[in-house]
């Protein structure tokens, strides 16, 4: 057979194939599969983002703290007296421009600074600040000015302890209107 | 289609899916097997869309590159190429009956003649004669070059020439 015999005769199978199709039902179980499969799609999505938005909440909780600044960590570390910092609670209520009743005046928190209580500080790793009640004779001690009269009333001081349990510092603390 | 929108992709199936459907039809002759073909081939392409590159080929060959991979899958697990079975043509209430029916043994003459090609050059044929298929089309689905689906059509098309002279001359004894 020639050539051209053959292409006739495939194109006579062409022919009589022409307008066939898959059955209807094909393209309706196609289409549930698309909707199920899309549906997948979306939660799969929504899985991601809801596991990186935990992953970033959990890596904001278990950051570690800010550790206050060592205490002495090297020996040739100049001991200075800071002025006393003011600091103020932050107020964390919603705000409302709807007037208020007149609140009673707030204290402010007056803290000086950290005072070494250690002659040689060893290496400072991590601590912790445990707010404590000392007498204010105390403040003597690391050269703060207190009159006779007051030297048995108690004051609110922080000490740094240190990850050996020692205290390495203290500072203390005020109030005022 | 792939931001998920039903339509476009009950459009692109309405439009795509009879040369899929015929393609694998053609390839195995069996109507059960070319819609369970035609079915797996665009699941498939639900997982695998993103993938499809414009650069490297048309959405046509794409798809006969899933619909071939899918019957070799099938050719493979069963150990044997699959032969004619379920391809009925309806000729009842014609008027020209015997004409017919001569058309029709002609037509299954040559179905069964491409049946019984080897899968290399059957799916040439299948593709470019029987099919829509470009050479260049042909050659992305086949992942060959085109000069490699020339010969092969040219190759195949001797050896259905021979098959058919032989059917014939026994007919003709």
């Amino acid at each position: 057979m020639s050539e051209d015999r053959i292409l006739e005769a495939l194109n006579a199978l062409k022919e009589a194939d022409d307008g066939l199709e898959a059955n209807p039902a094909v393209e309706a179980r196609l289409l549930d599969a698309f909707r199920k499969h899309r549906f997948q799609s979306i939660r799969k999505r929504v899985a991601v983002a809801l596991l990186a938005a935990a992953t970033v909440l959990f890596g904001i909780v278990a950051r570690p703290k800010p550790q206050p600044a060592p205490v002495g960590q090297t020996s040739g570390v100049q001991w200075s007296v800071s002025p006393p910092v003011m600091t103020e609670p932050a107020d964390d209520k919603p705000r409302s421009s709807a007037p208020r009743a007149p609140r009673p005046a707030r204290l402010r928190e007056i803290a000086t600074g950290f005072y070494p209580l250690l002659d040689v500080q060893p290496p400072f790793e991590r601590g912790e600040l445990i707010r404590v009640m000392v007498p204010a004779g105390t403040m003597r001690t690391v050269g703060l000015p207190v009159s006779e009269d007051h030297l048995e009333d108690l004051v609110q001081a922080d000490v740094l302890v240190g990850q050996e349990g020692l205290a390495r510092a203290i500072r203390f603390v005020g109030f005022q209107k | 289609m792939l931001r998920g929108d039903e339509e476009a992709f009950a459009a692109l199936y309405r439009r795509r899916q009879p040369a899929v459907y015929r393609f694998a039809l053609q390839m195995t002759g069996s109507v059960a097997i070319a819609e369970d073909v035609t079915q797996e081939t665009f699941l498939a392409l639900m997982r695998v869309a993103k993938r499809y590159d414009a650069t490297r080929g048309t959405v046509g060959a794409f798809l006969y590159g899933i619909a071939r991979n899918l019957l070799l899958r099938r050719f493979s697990d069963s150990g044997r190429e699959l032969g004619s079975e379920g391809v009925v043509e309806d000729v009842s209430g014609s008027d020209d009956l015997l004409g017919d029916l001569t058309r029709r043994e002609t037509i299954d003459q040559v179905r069964r003649a491409v049946l019984s090609l080897p899968g290399a050059f059957r799916e040439v044929v299948v593709l470019c004669d029987l099919g829509e298929a470009s050479y260049e089309e042909a050659a992305a689905a086949l992942d060959c070059p085109v000069g490699t689906v020339r010969s092969r059509l040219s190759r195949a098309r001797a050896m259905l020439a021979q098959k058919l002279a032989a059917v014939r001359g026994a007919c003709h004894v």
